[in-house]
């Protein structure tokens, strides 16, 4: 029986080559991640000033929290496209409670209730309307947009209530808060991923519906709760996107942010078709996207082209990933 | 040498990432022979196949056709030696027509470049009718039987004009009639002087088809003879290397009260008018051919299927089961057949599939503990015998028997009081297939009902009490496990007995 047991075991480390190919495979986007910081830092020394550190992290932090979110319902076999909107839904929906109660915290609960809310919705339409993720989080995308325009007029709504800045404009010892909220909301996903029977259920669902539905998994139920979960994600990157400026504009806040966090996610290395992924490596995927929007400031590269190179590493990253 | 066999492979080497799986392995195969490759699963069959296919490059050794040594750099290579395979796994685009998958890569065309659809077609039909098939070769893939669909991998392979077919597990979802046919025809190929290499599980087939066999153990090959010398013991015996007896795992004991009851369900175009009471400690087989409506029975008792009706009782108090979720409260388990589609997910690890049912086991406070699992995975590795060093590898990883003893052990750990198993010797190989066999043995011994679900008779008689015969939906003969035959249970199980009136 001895050789049976050989066939199955496929020695890791007899090799050197073996060694990192299988590094490669795991940790690729830390790889990648660790070599174009070092390629950034040779290439303009400005990079690794602290500020320009800080500066990045403030900078994906609204995109990071929407990527986890993002990476949780692409784990599960799915898409949501309506976060941008939803964001700009939230945001409009959050300054008219907060400018009509005069309280910071009703403005903030109203964010997470509108996400939370437009999530559940995508949730009800995928699980029990049983419509294609993309389909469904498509309508919600024009639908949500559209009403955010209407109750805004078209225009941006501003606060009226001082302090509501305060949110995403303090900074608490290094870091500015809107980061510490990334931070927060990356060890949510993760624990929640990780130690947690939904997250369990999750990877399972992405993997193989029909075995999890036949393993007793309430399959539907764990639908809904994944994109009630990035729904009220959005509610929080709402949040910290209007009060950086006190204000959110119902035509182009939230724009293209769908984009970045499936860009983000898919550097990252999930499999768009679900069941295999870390939110650490949407967590560097975030990262990478950051460093390359700071160098292309940092060394003038005119705006137009920065969603071409944007394109080209995105492509460049799932090439190199590994296939089964 | 003045006479050479028509396929000659000499001293085969293959190793993957240091693992040798090939030992030096020499296979002949006659022109117009039907060679059955023997050998558990792992012994080396597929890499011996895919090496003389092109799938993959040997380390070393030689393959001569013909007497002329050629090199299958290539699966193209391959084909062009006029050799098809014939994979377990069926290759068809159902969203293609019959014809148009019998021709996919080799399309008939016209001089202007258009393709030539009624010669296809024509040929498609005329190819199949030699398999007495009688389908529309304009009818799309995805509507037919899974049966049609390993027939019209076979036909493909009739249409390239092959001299040497490979056929791997051909008859795995094909109904007894089918088979026969594919039996026929394989003998009329050998006629025409085609070759054949048959790979298979089920001994008594290889019994009835091949002329010469080759056992392979461990990547090295242990013999090659004709098959009419040898019995099915002893070709066991040199699979395994060691004797497996026939004998019926299953004796009598008393039974303990009823704990499943069903009475008239009927799910329209599936199943109707089925009554059967199952008791604790008890082990009932449900057999017949494919297209009798036993999975789809079972699925609906087990809530996956909704559209039913007919009263399930549990314990003589009546449920209403119309998710999986309610089947596990009520108590009952199901192993599902097709373990790939059904049963494992294969991007989990071996311990994250065992607990998946049961994660509420494994939690303090609401959070997984991993190391409560392990120790609950070393506990049912050791029980069931689980082969897997890793067990942080993900499933997919392990062999079918290994897989399907995982899937078991998930099951145990709900504590599931009825058990389903559906098809659950499917792609074992014949060691891991036995300790199945015990251990459902075993649960039937600790007081648990047990429901088994095969195509196979012979299985059924193993290891069951009592066998249900199923036959377009119904129940249409019930025998004691030891006084029912194959022979009864075929007479039935094709519709041409029926026996309603002692049901009831």
């Amino acid at each position: 029986m001895a050789n049976i047991d050989a066939k199955e075991y496929k020695p890791q480390g007899s090799t050197a080559k073996s060694r990192l190919s299988w590094l490669w495979s795991e940790y690729s986007v830390i790889i990648a991640f660790v070599i174009i910081f070092i390629a950034s830092s040779i290439m303009n020394p400005r990079f690794l000033d602290m500020n320009n550190q800080l500066n990045i992290l403030m900078q994906v932090s609204i995109i990071g929290i929407i990527a986890m979110g993002m990476t949780v319902v692409m784990l599960s076999g799915g898409i949501d496209l309506s976060v941008g909107s939803v964001l700009a839904l939230a945001g409009v929906i959050s300054v008219l409670a907060l400018n009509a109660s005069g309280s910071i915290l009703v403005g903030v609960f109203t964010a997470l209730l509108v996400g939370s809310f437009a999530g559940f919705l995508n949730g009800l339409m995928v699980a029990k309307g049983r419509i294609a993720s993309f389909i469904a989080t498509l309508g919600m995308m024009a639908g949500a947009r559209s009403i955010a325009l209407y109750i805004a007029d078209g225009g941006s709504v501003s606060g009226e209530v001082t302090g509501f800045t305060a949110i995403a404009n303090s900074d608490f010892w290094i870091f500015d808060v809107p980061v510490l909220i990334f931070i927060a909301m990356t060890a949510l996903v993760f624990i929640l991923m990780h130690k947690t029977r939904f997250g369990r259920y999750v990877y399972a669902l992405g993997s193989n519906e029909k075995a999890a539905l036949l393993s007793a998994i309430r399959v539907d139920r764990i639908k809904i709760g994944v994109y009630t979960l990035i729904g009220t994600l959005v509610g929080v990157a709402a949040v910290i996107e209007t009060s950086r400026l006190n204000s959110i504009s119902s035509s182009s806040s939230g724009a293209q942010y769908e984009l970045d966090a499936i860009a983000a996610v898919i550097i990252g290395g999930t499999r768009m078709t679900g069941g295999r992924g870390k939110i650490i490596g949407t967590l560097f995927g975030v990262l990478i996207l950051g460093i390359l929007n700071n160098m292309m400031n940092l060394m003038n590269v005119s705006p137009h082209l920065q969603g071409f190179v944007k394109g080209l590493i995105i492509i460049i990253a799932v090439v190199f990933q590994k296939r089964e | 040498m003045d006479r050479q066999p028509f396929l000659m492979m000499q001293n085969m080497e293959k190793s993957f990432n240091g693992v040798p799986v090939l030992k030096n392995v020499t296979l002949e195969v006659e022109k117009g022979e039907i060679h059955a490759l023997l050998g558990e699963n792992g012994a080396g069959k597929s890499t011996l196949m895919n090496l003389l296919g092109g799938v993959h490059q040997p380390d070393g050794g030689t393959i001569h056709i013909n007497g002329q040594e050629v090199k299958m750099a290539n699966p193209r290579v391959s084909q062009e030696h006029g050799i098809s395979f014939i994979h377990q796994e069926l290759n068809m685009v159902s969203d293609l027509r019959v014809y148009e998958n019998m021709f996919l890569g080799s399309e008939l065309r016209n001089r202007m470049g258009f393709l030539k659809v009624e010669e296809m077609c024509q040929k498609t039909y005329e190819v199949m009718a030699k398999l007495g098939v009688d389908i529309d070769p304009k009818e799309y893939v995805r509507n037919l039987a899974t049966s049609y669909k390993q027939l019209i991998e076979i036909s493909k392979a009739l249409l390239h004009n092959s001299t040497l077919i490979i056929m791997d597990e051909p008859t795995t979802s094909l109904a007894e009639h089918e088979v026969n046919r594919l039996f026929e025809l394989m003998r009329n190929l050998k006629k025409s002087g085609v070759s054949i290499i048959y790979i298979s599980h089920k001994l008594k087939e290889i019994k009835t088809v091949c002329d010469r066999f080759t056992v392979l153990r461990d990547g090295e090959r242990v013999k090659t003879g004709a098959i009419e010398e040898e019995d099915i013991e002893t070709i066991t015996r040199l699979m395994v290397g060691k004797s497996i007896s026939q004998d019926r795992f299953i004796h009598e004991h008393q039974f303990g009260p009823v704990s499943l009851e069903v009475v008239n369900l009927t799910s329209s175009g599936l199943f109707r008018n089925i009554h059967f009471a199952l008791r604790q400690g008890e082990v009932l087989g449900f057999t017949g051919l494919s297209g009798d409506g036993r999975t789809e029975l079972f699925e609906s008792l087990f809530g996956y299927r909704k559209k039913y009706s007919g009263e399930v009782r549990i314990h003589s108090k009546s449920v209403k089961i119309d998710h999986p979720r309610k089947a596990v409260k009520a108590g009952i388990g199901l192993v599902p057949k097709d373990r790939k589609e059904n049963a494992i997910i294969k991007d989990l690890s071996v311990i994250h599939n065992m607990s998946l049912s049961s994660m509420g086991h494994f939690e303090k406070s609401g959070f997984i503990q991993d190391r409560m699992e392990r120790k609950k995975f070393q506990k049912y590795k050791e029980m069931l015998n689980i082969k897997v060093h890793n067990p942080r590898i993900t499933i997919d990883k392990l062999s079918g028997g290994n897989q399907q003893k995982v899937i078991i052990a998930k099951w145990l750990e709900v504590g599931a009081d009825i058990l389903i198993f559906d098809n659950p010797t499917q792609g074992i190989d014949v060691g891991a297939k036995q300790e199945i066999y015990h251990e459902i043995a075993e649960l039937a011994k600790l007081g648990k009902s047990v429901i088994i679900l095969s195509s196979e008779a012979p299985e059924v008689l193993r290891i069951c009490h009592n066998i249900n015969v199923m036959y377009q939906g119904e129940i249409t003969a019930r025998f004691s496990g030891d006084e029912a035959t194959e022979e009864e249970i075929m007479n039935y199980a094709t519709g041409s007995k029926r026996e309603a009136a002692k049901i009831g």
